[in-house]
């Protein structure tokens, strides 16, 4: 008995230890969870900008990689109406495209032969201003421009190119970033990109030569706001402020309440950035709304962990009781085996040390080891079949049996048993039923023991009452003994199970009713017992009235 | 056991009817259409000894000889590199031939000797072109005339050139306006054209001391071109459309330039040919283009030559391709719409015929189909002409065609003839169509003219009306169509979907014109002389540059919308290849299924057998899935 508690004990300090382990680990995860979402929201912050980047100026880089390089496919030949329509779909399409100027370019032979170096002659036969109001392009003719320095630094341009092209291979991406485009800010000029026969024509030029000829160059200049670039934000939960601001632009804050970050713009924007901020609140919420989740995980793990420890203690604990009760059975058991052994014993040494036997002594000795040996052979019978019936290993064996001359029959044996044990009996129904009678036999022999067994002296009665109808047998076992407490109840019919009192101290294994149980389901049918201390129990085996078999 | 012994006899029943099928149409392998020729270009030596031909060797094309009085053959160069392109014998039994170095965009000129298989590199011109203008000169063999645009890419220079020393000696300088010259008979030119883009001038000169002087102006809707001088005479031969709408063999006066008489035209189309016989000095025969070629014998003898020839070879074309210089012994070339063409030895004594090579032997006739000619009415009642390939087999409707819309108008038309492209696509279940569209050649001034400015006009509303006459007639199968083009046929592929989107559920494209303002601006310098010709045929840039941009796709990419596949040589001198690819990306962006294969090395046609074979490769996986699966 003390093994088994100091066991328990160590068990329960198991638990306890593991509980408070998975608290303290529940509780760090909590906090490691929290601070890497919050490091991850900044990280976010800083990262995600290239999105807002990328979606803002997406109109821009689709203007600048295929609306303008257009020009080039009309190789010159755009003229003010062509260029007109141009104007328009670009105007529309892209709106921070505030004015575009067209310029039809002449190039000729050099004008100027004093002029130093060799420049081409690259006159402006024509120029239209395009602007969009309320929908509708505006053209305007001009005859000059104030400003007209797009015009002649992209003509400077074009004349270094012709006189430096390598006129033997296709000029590189470089070439023509250099030559043909000119971004300043808010501005972009463009010269139709020359092919290479071009090139040479040009060159040719230069040179004075074919001086007849004259070529048709396009330029066009975009005028380009900012301000109309239209902000996109697909972050809005990181983003609460986007803005585009001049690259300069960086405001003092009195406290550290905004998060800030800035993406630079490309091209002719390159003097703007755009700025985003958000207040620290706000960035705190996405912080808690993206922790949520990542909590509530963590706090389900530690719900299930707590659970799975709560079922191991259960069963520890069910095994715990098992343990205890296969250890009092086998103390039990050598008990029950060893008081008829020793009675054996004795009567085999007296035998032997008596000189001579008078005849009483002689039958007195017959008896004692008659007896015992029944004792051990009952003992074993009750072991073995209990195993049988548990394997499944022994055969129903139905017949007929007459109710009143079964009852009957064990109550006279009791009698002549235990001449001091009331037995009474009442039969009601039909006379007959069927079943195995040996194995009904063994459940009336157990019950009918244990009622005489758990009775105070002058107390031993038992009335058996046999109730057959068409669907089923009832019968019940009512005496008037010690009775069973109520917490004992659902554990008398498990093997080895016995209730601690002065009735077994000898002699009781703790198997008969685990036996009776068995048989009882083994015929199909069930058991169940009412009880009430000090005043009796009644065990009521309910069996079919035919059954099926097995 | 019962229900396995009928599932067996299903399993051969599906068995049997899928043999059925397989016997009914072969799927000839892809590599069998578009191999190199195995023996092609056979031609006689001056002096009837040798026999020269092309055959690959590496996978590129290379000269063989074999001599008829010993047998013996051999291959005559070996280039591993570059094949050779064009070659010709001289009359001392040497062979000039030409090799593209695509690679370097090279022109190499080579003498072969035959005597002592020595090859001398002649000539090499980069970015430039050679053309042998006349070989045969009896008072010179050693001096071959060629044309070249050595001195200026953008004109053509004619040069003496000896092929033993390899001296170079200009013979006509060009102004700046000359596009062709005609040599006579003792290789002497005294004819050429000169051309200002719109209009051409033949001039003429009695001797090669005179100078040249004008004697017949024309705008280029009108044609002459000469043949030959009449022996002893100053009057010539020509091919002439001047007051008449078709091209009909005419006799001018060379002194005046006036049309003497006319000596032979066809109702239905255009001379296309005259064969003309220097050695003989006399007209052989003339072929009109109809629906099939078309002979008009003007030599008893030639015709005997060719009526003995028929018996012999029933049914198919018969052109005499290469002849020593008695004419003993010609060279014969045999070829109908289901073979590729073989060559015979003809020989006049004894009328002796033996074969010397096929071009392409894999494939047999029996299992090629038949190209029928065809006609129908465009919307406004014109009449078109067009070829149609149906597959072989049972099945006469509803089947998935193939669009071929020709490339370069004004120049060209499709004609009866073998074709690999149509015999493959054929095979593969497609019926092709091919169409003549107003604008086309062959056809007469009227309806060449008709198609003039035209270009996703009236052009295209007469490969579309064919469609729909196609389906009209129940022939296609309205939702299997593909269109299929190179150049300008590339462009109506890309305009007739981008226009007709219902109508097309495949384009294959070609060295396609994707933009018309590049192709005039990106002309090669030896074609500048025809720029203006052109801006009067297509639209002139600066005055309509409205239309231009209207039908170049290249503008246009968002309209197109069916699957694309766009093959595209990198050596292509036409192609802007940077304006291609910006074309390809934006159609990605639009989301166009468009496959593209840029091939380094190679110009407007697939020369080498790999790229052929795989760019069929792709055009049947293409057609397969595009066409196939919208049953």
């Amino acid at each position: 008995m003390q093994e088994s508690s100091t066991v328990y004990r160590k068990n329960f300090s198991l638990i306890i230890a593991f509980l408070v382990l998975i608290s303290v680990t529940f509780i760090i995860a909590l906090f490691i969870s929290y601070s890497l979402t919050d490091r991850y929201v900044e990280n976010e912050f800083a990262a995600k900008k290239i999105d807002v980047q990328e979606q803002t100026i997406k109109s821009y880089n689709d203007f600048f990689q295929n609306r303008i390089p257009e020009i080039t496919f009309y190789h010159g030949f755009l003229d003010s109406a062509s260029a007109s329509r141009y104007a328009r779909s670009v105007l529309s399409d892209y709106p921070f495209v505030t004015r575009i100027v067209f310029y039809d370019v002449a190039i000729s032979k050099p004008i100027n032969n004093e002029l130093e170096g060799r420049q081409l002659g690259v006159n402006l036969k024509s120029l239209y201003e395009y602007t969009l109001k309320d929908r509708k392009i505006v053209v305007t003719r001009k005859g000059r421009l104030q400003d007209y320095s797009d015009f002649e630094t992209m003509a400077d341009k074009l004349n270094n190119f012709v006189t430096i092209a390598d006129t033997s291979r296709e000029p590189t991406q470089d070439d023509k970033f250099k030559t043909f485009y000119g971004i300043q800010s808010r501005k972009i000029s463009y010269l139709n990109i020359l092919s290479r026969e071009e090139v040479k024509l040009y060159r040719e030029l230069q040179k004075g030569s074919n001086a007849a000829s004259v070529y048709k160059q396009n330029m066009l200049t975009f005028d380009l706001d900012q301000s109309l670039l239209k902000l996109k934000n697909p972050h809005p939960e990181l983003y609460k402020n986007i803005s585009i601001r001049p690259v300069v632009y960086d405001p003092i804050e009195n406290e550290n309440s905004n998060i800030t970050a800035e993406s630079p713009l490309p091209g002719a924007f390159s003097n703007y950035k755009l700025y985003l901020s958000s207040p620290k609140f706000y960035l705190d919420a996405e912080v808690d709304r993206r922790f949520l989740p990542i909590g509530a995980m963590v706090l389900l793990i530690y719900f299930f962990l707590v659970t799975i420890s709560w079922l191991i203690y259960r069963n520890l604990n069910v095994n715990m009781r098992l343990f205890k009760l296969q250890y009092d059975f086998i103390n039990n058991f050598t008990h029950e085996f060893k008081t008829p052994l020793s009675v054996i014993k004795i009567a085999g040494s007296n035998l032997r040390g008596d000189a001579e036997l008078s005849e009483r002594q002689r039958k007195q000795y017959g008896k004692i080891l008659d007896e015992e040996a029944d004792k051990l052979n009952d003992l074993m019978n009750k072991l073995l079949s209990l195993t049988q019936l548990e394997n499944n290993a022994i055969n129903l064996k139905v017949q007929e049996v007459d109710a009143e001359d079964f009852v009957k029959g064990y109550i006279n044996t009791f009698k002549i048993k235990y001449p001091e044990f009331k037995l009474s009996y009442k039969i009601s129904g039909s006379g007959s039923f069927y079943c195995d009678p040996v194995l009904l036999g063994s459940v009336f022999q157990n019950l009918m023991e244990n009622a005489y067994k758990y009775s105070n002296p002058g107390r031993k009665e038992l009335h058996i009452d046999t109730q057959i109808n068409r669907k089923n047998i009832t019968i019940s076992f009512a005496d008037k003994g010690i009775g069973i407490a109520k917490e004992e109840i659902t554990h008398i019919f498990k093997k080895f199970y016995r209730i601690e009192n002065q009735y077994n101290q000898n002699g009781s294994v703790g198997l008969g009713l685990a036996f009776c149980k068995e048989l009882v389901n083994f015929m199909e049918g069930e058991i169940v017992v009412k009880s009430k201390i000090k005043e009796g129990s009644v065990f009521t085996v309910t069996l079919p009235f035919e059954p099926i078999g097995k | 056991m019962r229900k396995s012994l009928s599932v067996l006899f299903y399993a051969l029943i599906l068995c049997s009817i899928h043999a059925c099928k397989n016997t009914e149409v072969r799927q000839i392998p892809i590599k069998d259409f578009f191999k190199t020729p195995e023996e092609s270009i056979f031609r006689l030596s001056n002096d009837g000894k040798y026999i020269s031909y092309l055959k690959p060797y590496k996978g590129k094309q290379n000269i063989a000889i074999r001599s008829l009085e010993t047998g013996r053959e051999y291959m005559a160069t070996a280039f591993d590199d570059y094949a050779v392109r064009e070659y010709s014998w001289t009359y001392n039994n040497q062979i000039v031939f030409i090799q593209d170095v695509i690679e370097l965009d090279e022109y190499k000129m080579f003498v072969l000797d035959v005597a002592t298989s020595k090859i001398n590199n002649l000539l090499s011109l980069e970015k430039g072109r050679i053309r042998i203008l006349n070989n045969r000169n009896k008072a010179e063999p050693d001096v071959i005339t060629v044309s070249m645009n050595k001195r200026d890419p953008a004109n053509f220079d004619v040069y003496k050139l000896n092929i033993k020393t390899g001296e170079l000696k200009p013979y006509i300088i060009n102004p700046g306006n000359l596009t062709e010259w005609y040599p006579d008979d003792d290789g002497k030119i005294r004819l050429v054209k000169a051309s200002d883009g719109v209009n051409e001038t033949i001039l003429y000169r009695v001797n090669e001391e005179a100078p040249f002087k004008p004697i017949i102006t024309n705008n280029f809707r009108n044609r002459v071109d000469p043949i030959a001088f009449i022996a002893g005479q100053n009057h010539f031969y020509a091919l002439s459309n001047v007051n008449q709408d078709k091209t009909s063999l005419v006799e001018i006066d060379a002194e005046t330039g006036k049309e003497e008489k006319v000596l032979l035209n066809c109702k239905k189309a255009d001379i296309e040919r005259v064969d003309y016989s220097r050695n003989k000095h006399r007209l052989e025969l003339a072929v009109c283009e109809e629906e099939k070629p078309t002979k008009h014998f003007l030599s008893k003898q030639i015709e005997a030559i060719y009526n003995s020839l028929l018996n012999r070879f029933p049914g198919t074309e018969i052109n005499i391709v290469g002849r020593d210089s008695s004419e003993d012994k010609v060279i014969i070339f045999t070829y109908t719409d289901k073979n590729p063409g073989s060559y015979y030895l003809y020989e006049t004594a004894g009328a002796k015929i033996t074969k010397l090579g096929d071009i392409n032997s894999s494939l047999k006739p029996s299992e090629l189909c038949p190209m029928k000619p065809i006609t129908f009415k465009a919307r406004d009642g014109l009449l078109i002409n067009g070829y149609l390939t149906l597959p072989l087999g049972d099945k006469t409707k509803g089947f998935p065609v193939v669009v071929i819309p020709h490339d370069a108008p004004w120049r060209s038309r499709d004609t009866w003839r073998y074709s690999d492209e149509v015999q493959f696509l054929a095979n593969r279940g497609y019926a092709v169509f091919q169409v003549n569209y107003r604008g086309s050649s062959g056809y007469g001034k009227a309806f060449n003219s008709a198609g003039f400015k035209q270009a996703g006009g009236k052009i295209q509303d007469d490969i579309t009306d064919g469609v729909n006459w196609l389906i009209n007639e129940g022939i296609a199968n309205s939702k299997q169509i593909a269109i299929f083009g190179g150049g300008f046929g590339g462009f109506s592929a890309l305009y007739g979907v981008s226009s007709h989107p219902d109508l097309y559920s495949g384009v294959i494209v070609k060295y396609g014109l994707i933009n018309f303002f590049t192709y005039f601006k990106d002309v090669p310098p030896y074609l500048k002389p025809r720029l203006q010709m052109m801006y009067e045929m297509i639209g002139n840039p600066e005055s309509d540059a409205e239309q231009l941009r209207a039908i170049s796709p290249v503008f246009h990419t968002d309209k197109i919308k069916a699957p694309l596949l766009i093959f595209q040589g990198a050596k292509d001198e036409s192609a802007n290849i940077s304006e291609l690819n910006q074309f390809v990306r934006e159609l990605k962006k639009q989301n166009v299924r468009v496959t593209y294969f840029l091939r380094q090395n190679e110009r407007k046609v697939f020369r080498t057998e790999e790229n052929r074979v795989d760019m069929y490769t792709e055009i049947e996986k293409f057609l397969d899935k595009n066409l196939r699966d919208n049953q």
